[in-house]
């Protein structure tokens, strides 16, 4: 009478993964001044919201790791956040004798499986944060758009003539009387 | 009365041709359904029938526009009246398509493929013919080499289409601008359909495959027909009526779960005929420019008054859609499924 022989095959990896998600949208700025002009009135908002000056980059990279980048000569801004982690995972399989390489494979695509899924829910959770941050970021970035251009706007009416007041309502309307 | 006799499979040719003309008196269901073997050659009996039912693709096209009048700046015309009709030039390529149509089961999962060949305007005008009448399988028609392989195929069904177009200079002059002045208004109708379908599209992947095909194809007609800029005026008839009634091709549904660099390229992906009405306003800009002692002057007015039922207020709708769906934080546009018919 011949045994049964029980075999137990088991496989682990340790990977480490990095997962990334981002995007990038055009800023509209009215053309008050000329261009590099305009981008300088820009890159001076943003320093005052924390970026710093790079060339024709203003960059910052926000404390849940978000990083905004504004490139000032193409007009266009960039948001991206990374995350790393480090991934264990262990499968094993039991079978008969000569079943061997069969569950190692079964194993070996378990543990792809399991890696893949894991990856797959840290880069949604990176997407998660990233679109939750991406309406107040918006909003900032048209509030230093709009001072820029009011900035521009000032500088227009002085080449035009003398600044006599200039008021500016809570609605974000801003009157410039002229003297010409 | 004088009655021919042809073969079972040759019947089967001759009614895919007539259903090609006349999908009305002749549906084609059935025929797209079986599968026939058929002999290597056609009688001549055949061969006449044929060429009677494709002879008869002139009256169908202008009947498919109803035969309207010209708009500027076409003369107030019917189209055979400001064309007289030339016969269209059939090559091998037209047979061979009846031929797959009538033998192969396009509801199988496996379909045999219709290589590419060389088109005359006539196999592009059945091609399109075909996709019109195909219903269910219209995919798999539009997915062959044979069919990709047609510049008017792309035009009409471009959400159908995936790779490189190819040239459309065949459509711009002589029998192929007349073709397209006759299919305008059903090219514009379907443009249209497609883009309010963007509102209710889910898969990021198949909205960026759309738009960039859009893209393409509106890029390369519309860079084709710089000298006969009044083709293109289905870019216009296509997006008026969205952008009066509000509509913007916004996908308000795309699946959440996925990456937001891929929601993001979808959105802009969406705008394709969007940035074809704004290059109409780039070229809406040079028609203003021709003075009245130019000769271009009536030509220019013409096209001038196509633009006005968009206008600089429709333009303007259309640069703030694409910016919106290029923005960091999209606004949400109301569901799709509260449009009423255009």
């Amino acid at each position: 009478m011949s045994r049964a022989i029980q075999i137990r095959v088991s496989e682990s990896v340790v990977r480490t993964i990095h997962v990334e998600d981002g995007v990038q949208s055009p800023l509209e700025m009215l053309p008050v001044l000329g261009a590099e002009r305009m981008a300088e009135l820009l890159a001076t908002e943003l320093e005052k919201r924390g970026f710093t000056r790079d060339g024709n980059l203003a960059r910052r990279t926000d404390p849940d790791g978000i990083e905004v980048t504004v490139d000032l000569a193409a007009s266009t801004v960039s948001v991206k956040i990374g995350a790393g982690a480090k991934l264990s995972e262990e499968v094993q399989r039991v079978g008969r004798e000569g079943q061997e390489e069969e569950l190692r494979e079964a194993a070996i695509g378990e543990l792809e499986r399991r890696l893949e899924a894991q990856t797959e829910a840290l880069r949604r959770e990176v997407t998660a944060r990233l679109e939750r941050k991406l309406a107040d970021l918006r909003n900032e970035l048209d509030g230093a758009i709009g001072r820029a251009t009011v900035a521009a706007l000032t500088e227009r009416a002085a080449q035009l003539g003398k600044i006599e007041e200039v008021l500016a309502d809570d609605a974000g309307n801003v009157t410039i009387k002229v003297k010409l | 009365m004088n009655v021919v006799t042809v073969a079972d499979s040759e019947y089967d040719l001759v009614a895919m041709a007539r259903a090609l003309v006349a999908p009305h008196s002749d549906p084609p269901t059935a025929l797209l359904r079986q599968q026939r073997k058929l002999p290597t050659q056609i009688g001549p009996d055949c061969a006449r029938l044929l060429e009677d039912a494709l002879q008869k693709i002139w009256p169908a096209l202008w009947r498919r526009d109803r035969a309207r009048l010209g708009a500027p700046p076409f003369a107030r015309r019917r189209g055979w009246e400001r064309h007289p009709p030339a016969p269209l030039q059939h090559t091998r390529a037209t047979v061979d398509l009846l031929r797959w149509l009538v033998a192969v089961p396009l509801v199988s999962a496996d379909v045999a493929t219709l290589p590419a060949t060389r088109l005359a305007l006539g196999d592009q005008v059945a091609i399109y013919l075909a996709l019109e009448i195909a219903g269910p399988v219209r995919n798999v028609i539009a997915q062959q080499p044979f069919v990709r392989a047609a510049p008017l195929a792309w035009l009409g069904f471009a959400h159908l289409m995936e790779g490189e177009p190819p040239a459309f200079d065949d459509l711009v002059t002589g029998s192929g601008a007349v073709v397209i002045e006759a299919l305008a208004s059903e090219i514009a109708e379907r443009w249209r359909a497609v883009d309010v379908s963007k509102r209710a599209m889910k898969r990021p992947s198949e909205l960026i495959a759309l738009g960039a095909a859009q893209d393409k194809t509106l890029r390369a007609f519309m860079t084709a027909c710089e000298k006969r800029r009044e083709l293109a005026t289905f870019v216009i008839d296509a997006a008026a009526p969205l952008l009066e009634r509000g509509i913007a091709p916004m996908p308000t549904q795309l699946d959440p779960a996925a990456a937001l660099s891929v929601r993001s390229a979808a959105r802009e992906a969406a705008g394709a005929l969007l940035r074809a009405v704004i290059r109409w306003r780039e070229w809406d800009d040079q028609h203003r420019a021709v003075r009245f002692i130019d000769d271009d002057f009536d030509r220019a007015q013409g096209l001038l008054a196509r633009f006005e039922r968009i206008g600089r207020v429709g333009a303007d709708r259309a640069a703030a859609w694409l910016a919106e769906l290029a923005s960091l934080a999209p606004t949400t546009a109301s569901p799709s499924d509260s449009i009423e018919p255009l």
